[in-house]
């Protein structure tokens, strides 16, 4: 498998965007893992940033969409991104 | 200059800060074609301008456009290959702008050169909403001196 789980003290880059940045007060951190987060959608109830990752965001892993039940590994950069508004 | 993509559709992608004339751009990126790759007998462009209001109709003072660094470029160039290649089209330009966007200035310019005009105009439609919804673009508007970030996209 290529894929795994991150270790307990796996750590991780997380990025905000936009309105979910000023509303969370902060736009980036490193953040070393719990016990129990495997994912980003875990990662999203350790930070605090609400129950479950609302349909309405988006998650980024690496800089490529992905699934919030996507495992992490050490020295990923996770984002979660509000609805997207370009053109 | 032209990236030669995988599939060999030559997209050009631009992320700018500054205010862009579009016709300067397609003169550009026309004459950047023209030695090295047979002529398309057709192509489509289209241009897209901040509207003079905000979305509940106050006067817009401007537009501030946030991005992702890095995957709105990445993002870009997969969404104007992969309509590249469903279209059959030859040769594709995105430009987008960032940062702060005066009312009336371009924001957006889609270009598509094929063979044909079925597919150049189907793609030029496609990847613009492609880009609308799928590259991490987002929108907050300038207005009596506050913010307001843009809940959506407007209707097609």
């Amino acid at each position: 498998m290529s894929h795994q789980a991150a270790p307990p003290d796996g750590v991780v880059r997380v990025r905000l965007f936009a309105a979910l940045r000023e509303q969370a007060g902060w736009g980036e951190r490193q953040i070393r893992l719990e016990a129990g987060t495997a994912s980003a959608a875990d990662l999203w109830r350790q930070l605090a940033l609400g129950a479950d990752v609302p349909t309405t965001i988006r998650v980024a892993i690496n800089q490529a969409f992905a699934a919030p039940d996507t495992p992490l590994r050490p020295g990923d950069e996770v984002a979660f991104l509000p609805p997207i508004t370009g053109g | 200059m032209p990236t030669p993509s995988p599939a060999g559709h030559p997209i050009v992608v631009r992320l700018l800060e500054a205010p862009f004339q579009p016709l300067e751009l397609l003169d550009a990126w026309q004459r950047s074609r023209e030695p090295s790759m047979a002529v398309q007998a057709a192509e489509s462009h289209f241009i897209g301008r901040v509207r003079p209001t905000t979305a509940s109709g106050a006067p817009l003072e401007a537009l501030e456009l946030e991005h992702y660094p890095g995957m709105s470029e990445a993002q870009l160039q997969f969404l104007a290959e992969a309509c590249a290649a469903r279209h059959g089209a030859g040769a594709v330009l995105v430009a987008h702008r960032v940062g702060r966007i005066a009312p009336g200035e371009a924001i957006v310019l889609v270009a598509v050169q094929a063979d044909r005009r079925g597919p150049a105009l189907r793609c030029v439609q496609e990847l613009l909403e492609d880009l609308k919804h799928h590259a991490p673009f987002w929108k907050r508007e300038w207005s009596g001196g506050s913010g307001t970030w843009v809940a959506g996209n407007t209707p097609l």
